[in-house]
């Protein structure tokens, strides 16, 4: 059971932090950004996109299966850390620094999403108890 | 500091995630208490599905601009605005429940997404 929530959650960041990396490696080769058919042209005519769509729908569906079993709490941030993962590839892929703001705007960020997993864990509890 | 061009891209990337996230709320929430297939074709006519499905689609092209602005490592900090936003709305459409650790949490998020937008 453990096994299963660990390749779970590790699948689910995987196919998150892909996707975005995807995304941007779709924006950067669009690049002049503009409205126009052009534009939508460059997007669709470039592989990323279709790697950044890949990546969605392999996160969808492993939620759908985490979700099924996972409790709730630990589900919910496991969801919302691919902030990290995304972080660290921005680094070693596009070479971005990583302001001192930038920094503790992250873990700020992290610590939130850390109570608001021990958050959802709690009323999901409480509802559990109602029940009963 | 971000360009008004990004701020719009970012407003509107939350404004149409939440309305994604609540039509697809509003579409498994649509009392049906059919069976098998005809759950499917009756979820298939509810139109919120499909402003939802219309939403994602309008967000898929908005995050593609927004990214093409702004690296990577600061639009996914500040794409995680949308956790309480949607939150702020649950407890408006869905009177969800707004407990102590969920203020905290968001006011953490919310302090993290200013500290990353003024980077």
């Amino acid at each position: 059971m453990r096994k299963f929530y660990l390749i779970g959650f590790a699948l689910l960041l995987f196919f998150d932090t892909l996707g975005q990396t995807s995304f941007k490696l779709t924006a950067n080769s669009a690049e002049p950004l503009e409205a126009s058919i052009e534009w939508l042209v460059r997007v669709f005519t470039q592989p990323w996109v279709y790697i950044a769509i890949i990546g969605y729908i392999g996160a969808f569906f492993t939620w759908m299966t985490l979700l099924k079993k996972a409790p709730v709490g630990p589900a919910f941030a496991a969801s919302h850390l691919e902030v990290i993962t995304v972080m660290l590839v921005s680094i070693w892929i596009f070479n971005e620094q990583i302001t001192l703001f930038r920094l503790i705007g992250a873990a700020l960020i992290v610590i939130g999403i850390i109570f608001l997993a021990f958050a959802e864990r709690n009323i999901q509890q409480q509802h559990g108890n109602d029940a009963e | 500091m971000m360009s008004s061009l990004v701020i719009i891209l970012w407003v509107l990337n939350i404004f149409f995630d939440t309305i994604g996230q609540i039509a697809f709320k509003y579409a498994a929430i649509s009392p049906s208490n059919r069976d098998g297939y005809y759950y499917w074709i009756d979820l298939l006519r509810n139109y919120w599905l499909w402003i939802g499905i219309g939403s994602y689609l309008a967000e898929f092209m908005l995050w593609l601009g927004f990214l093409t602005l702004v690296p990577l490592s600061q639009g996914i900090l500040l794409g995680s605005i949308n956790i309480i936003v949607i939150m702020v709305v649950g407890r408006l459409l869905f009177k969800e429940l707004l407990t102590r650790d969920r203020i905290i949490g968001m006011l953490f998020i919310t302090a993290g997404v200013i500290f990353v937008g003024v980077s």
